[in-house]
């Protein structure tokens, strides 16, 4: 304790010179007064008896060096000497400090951010026990890529499967429910069985899991809830335990409460979770004997691998398929064993290795270029350091100066770099599309951020110690530019690198561009402005039967009709060029035909509509006749198809007036009519036929497809949706809507290409400027090394054109093989985003010519600006100058 | 020196705390003039390290220092014993006796063997 009072006290002292300085001196001359006077009073001289004081003081300069020396910290007094030196040889060159700085900032931002984003993509380790032997289980088939399993086989996999240590099931898709209350509220619900949680490795925070008894058909009706509603709707009361809530009309009782932290395998989010109380029995009948359908997860026997699984489960697989999918199907399923980190994050593993890719080439370039300033700096103070260690500095003395230097400029650019990164994590952040796994949650990671300045210090210590080393003695004094050649080869093989990597960064940042604008660009054959969709969640437990849900459909429909301004409104259950029910080719048969294909014959878009749903999206029909208002009262099957289906259902005839049979529902219906191709599998998916089935005005014929209302308003959306809204509140001012234009529909679907492009582009763009800065540095130290040669050329009769040649040559050789590097770098990089382009090659000549002439303009603009200084250089002034 | 003893590191602090603890408040000069009439003349300081061993204390929180008047009218800084160091130096004189004794131990004739 009281060591490090002193301690402070030192620190303190070295701050505050001047008062105690003064103060010891006063004392100082008080003791030898007194010393002197002992002295005078003993018989000595006052001359002798001050120089005895003197002399048992041991001399009064050296006890007033021990007292300073006692007083403050002397190796922290010269650590504060060498960083005022350094700052103040900062102040001197603020462009150099502060591109050094920038430089740094940007380097060190710009990849911590990035890694904060993928580290949970990529790296982090889930948050369960053993997640690394955590896998997804089940078959996928072209309209499916989620692994599913069904009741009817989940028992039978689960009883003979030998690769894995446990299995648990999850309902698909979290589904509405109610919570009726004092203070009612919709939630989402979803069911796993009682080995779900275990399976995980999770314990509820509150109460427990479920019992193996709770887990059974008929069993007692128990729930947990989330950590969030138990917050948010019960102020997280640890009573609520054992209470009965009521859950769509019948009470259940709550017997845990999940951790704050915990996540669903599938990343959807659940407030409800009951048992799945799986029936056995039930599943053999359910969905015509093959059983609902359900998510399974799995634990792999330790040492066992993904592979080896696999192979294990084919035989069960084939049993089932063989069993259970019809033959003409069949070739349609496979067997799909994913690790849960694969399932989560599905395709934005590429997304995220790409981007690592780049922000690590920034922080390259970055590296590369605070080592090309930090090395001219040196090169350009070699006389200063050759002058200090003629004056008696030590090698270690300068080195150390050399590393305060790089420690200050590092530590500076850590601090910019950290706060640039917590603004670009959150502009990543505002500008991520939703389908990029654990974004919202992404915060700065400490551990990288103190890599990137560690590796940032090492760059900037290393190239700093460079000429600090070789000092030379006396030759640095005498001469310049001696040894000038070799340090000057090695700068501007960074300075190529720079450029050739940017060219890779450019190149990429092009080609997605162009994927942007095909995707932006591209027609969608059909309008968007001025349309929104209104989605309505009725209540399943209040609107029980499909007559109840029509009616207010209905309702809903002839009430926002007989608002002004509105144009057209229709029933649908989805919009392209989104989502859209999917139905299989192989599923619909031409009457009087034979089956044309073999297999599967692809997906086909299907959606139920009222007539007036080509009206509002402005789709024509080409053939035939749309539907009308009266056939929706008529018990008639009648069918509109697209024209990309007609031409591949019926090439060369004359679809109107065929009739086409759904094999699994077992109807046949009549084609009236042929619409227009629309945009229907995503935005750069590739289109499919699409079947409009009519959505009949009459209770049995109503359908389970949840309706959505389309709405095309001569008003812009933001006015007439308060209108629609009001209208629908009229209906039943309790049920939930969601309002969302067409336009944003469209445009969240851009989100994920938008995203990456801004994301390389602006690396892409940060790389070059670095690179340009880096090359503009080298040709201009290069030609300011040279101002006497220029001189004597000059005064040789070198014209000022003959200068400028001399300099740009310089920099059109580093130019030409930093971009030759690049672009054979580039041509093999871009291989890598061919998944993400979108009508464009990964070796699109346009893209690469516009990038390799954008680089060599902006780099000769960058060595033209030095060039033409030294062009104008004055002979007479150049040969003086030493 | 003429038979008169160096003062080796760390017992300075002592000799300054205890002296001080007899003398309640001293100059430096008086200190170290007061420190060698009590070895009896037989140490002889070099004043100039005095005043370092002063700071370190000070620094500590062992002693305090004030300026003052002397006997003889000229302004002097006085020190003295701050409650800690009053802990502090009956501590470390505990300790050095403790050391002493073993030591004397050692070195007396071997009577019992």
């Amino acid at each position: 304790m009281h060591k490090l009072r002193a301690w402070w006290l030192r620190v303190y002292g070295l701050f505050r010179p001047g008062h105690a300085e003064e103060d010891f001196s006063a004392e100082l001359e008080s003791h030898l007064a007194l010393h002197t006077e002992d002295g005078i009073r003993a018989g000595l001289s006052p001359a002798e008896a001050r120089r005895q004081a003197l002399i048992r003081l041991g001399g009064a300069e050296q006890t007033r060096q021990a007292h300073r020396e006692r007083r403050t910290l002397p190796w922290l007094e010269s650590v504060l000497r060498d960083v005022r030196y350094a700052l103040r040889g900062f102040r001197r060159n603020p462009i150099f400090t502060l591109t050094v700085i920038a430089t740094l900032a940007l380097g060190i931002g710009a990849t911590t951010a990035v890694f904060s984003v993928v580290d949970r993509i990529l790296f982090r380790s889930l948050p369960y026990a053993h997640d690394d032997r955590l896998v997804s289980i089940g078959t996928v088939h072209s309209l499916e890529r989620q692994e599913f399993m069904l009741g009817g086989f989940f028992f039978d996999w689960r009883d003979h499967q030998k690769p894995f240590e446990a299995m648990a099931i999850q309902s698909t898709g979290p589904h509405a429910c109610d919570l009726v209350e004092y203070n009612p509220a919709q939630l989402d619900c979803l069911s796993f069985d009682d080995g779900f949680l275990p399976l995980l490795g999770i314990s509820p925070v509150l109460g427990r899991n479920f019992l193996p008894e709770e887990d059974r058909p008929n069993g007692p009706r128990v729930v947990l809830i989330s950590y969030g509603l138990w917050q948010d709707h019960y102020n997280r009361d640890p009573g609520i335990l054992n209470r009965q809530i009521d859950v769509d009309g019948s009470p259940a009782r709550v017997v845990g409460v999940l951790p704050k932290d915990f996540q669903f395998p599938t990343l959807q989010s659940a407030d409800v979770i009951f048992p799945m109380a799986l029936d056995r029995a039930a599943q053999a009948t359910a969905n015509g004997g093959i059983g609902n359908p359900m998510r399974t997860f799995g634990r792999l026997k330790p040492g066992v691998s993904i592979e080896q699984a696999r192979a294990q489960m084919e035989p069960l697989f084939l049993h089932t398929r063989d069993t259970f999918i019809p033959k003409d199907i069949r070739k349609d399923f496979h067997l799909s064993i994913r690790s849960l980190r694969d399932r989560e994050t599905q395709d934005a593993q590429l997304m995220a290795w790409i981007l690592l890719a780049a922000v690590l080439a920034v922080l390259l370039i970055a590296c590369a270029n605070v080592a090309g300033l930090m090395m001219a700096r040196g090169e350009a103070r070699e006389r200063e350091l050759a002058v200090r260690s003629a004056l008696g500095a030590s090698r270690a003395r300068l080195i150390r100066q050399t590393l305060t230097e790089a420690s200050l400029l590092s530590l500076a650019g850590a601090a910019a770099g950290m706060a640039l990164a917590e603004g670009l994590l959150r502009a990543f952040v505002d500008l991520a599309p939703t389908s990029i796994p654990f974004l919202a949650r992404a915060g700065l990671d400490i551990r990288i951020a103190s890599f990137t300045v560690l590796l940032s210090l090492i760059c900037a210590a290393l190239f700093g110690l460079l000429p600090a080393l070789q000092t030379p003695r006396a030759v640095a004094l005498a001469a310049r530019a001696v040894r000038f050649r070799k340090r000057s080869v090695l700068r501007r093989g960074l300075v190529a690198g720079q450029i050739a990597m940017s060219m890779v960064l450019l190149s990429g940042a092009a080609l997605l561009l162009r994927s942007f604008q095909n995707v932006q660009e591209q027609h969608l054959g059909m309008q968007t402005g001025g349309v929104f969709t209104v989605k309505i969640a009725l209540p399943g437990f209040r609107y029980d039967t499909s007559q109840k849900q029509m009616d207010f459909y209905l309702q809903a429909e002839a009430a926002i009709r007989r608002l002004p301004g509105i144009h057209a409104v229709a029933i649908s259950d989805s919009v392209p060029p989104g989502g859209s029910q999917g139905g299989r080719w192989s599923d619909l048969a031409v009457d009087g035909k034979p089956h044309p294909e073999q297999g599967t014959g692809g997906s086909v878009a299907e959606r139920t509509v009222t007539p007036d749903y080509f009206h509002s999206l402005n789709i024509p029909i080409v053939r035939g006749r749309n539907f009308t208002e009266e056939d929706r009262r008529s018990m008639e099957p009648l069918i509109v198809i697209s024209r990309l289906m007609a031409t591949r259902m019926f090439p060369g005839e004359d679809p109107i007036g065929r009739r086409i049979h759904t094999v699994h529902a077992n109807v046949t219906y009549t084609v009236v009519g042929v619409a227009e191709n629309v945009k229907n599998g995503g935005l750069v998916e590739p289109d499919e036929p699409e079947i409009y089935f009519l959505r009949s005005s009459i209770a049995d014929y109503w359908g389970e497809r949840v309706p959505l209302l389309i709405v095309d308003s001569v008003l812009s959306p933001k006015a007439a949706i308060p209108w629609v809204r009001s209208q629908i509140a009229q209906l039943d001012p309790t049920v939930p809507t969601k309002f969302e234009t067409l336009n944003e529909q469209v445009s969240k679907l851009a989100d994920r290409p938008r995203f990456e492009t801004a994301l390389l582009g602006f690396f892409a763009f940060t790389g070059l400027v670095m690179a340009v800065i880096g090359l503009y540095g080298v040709i201009a130290f290069m030609a300011a090394q040279r101002t006497q040669e220029i001189g004597v050329r000059m005064a040789l009769g070198a014209s000022r054109f003959d200068i400028l040649r001399l300099i740009l040559r310089e920099g059109v050789r580093l130019i030409a093989l930093g971009t030759a590097v690049g672009i054979v770098a580039a041509l093999v990089m871009s291989q890598l985003l061919r998944s993400l382009l979108y009508q464009v090659g990964p070796r699109d000549p346009a893209s690469f010519i516009m990038v390799t002439l954008l680089l060599a303009l902006v780099a000769l603009a960058a060595t033209l600006v030095p060039a033409r200084s030294a062009m104008k250089t004055d002979p007479m002034q150049a040969l003086r100058c030493e | 020196m003429g038979g008169k003893t160096d003062v080796w590191q760390g017992t300075l602090a002592l000799m300054v705390m205890r002296t001080l603890e007899t003398m309640g408040s001293l100059h430096g000069y008086g200190l170290a003039r007061r420190i060698e009439q009590t070895s009896g003349d037989k140490l002889e300081l070099n004043y100039g390290t005095l005043y370092p061993a002063l700071l370190k204390l000070e620094q500590e929180g062992y002693i305090r220092a004030r300026w003052g008047v002397s006997e003889n009218n000229r302004r002097a800084k006085f020190y003295e014993l701050t409650k800690a160091g009053r802990r502090r130096m009956r501590k470390a004189a505990k300790e050095w006796k403790q050391t002493t004794g073993i030591l004397a131990r050692f070195l007396s004739p071997a009577e019992e063997a």
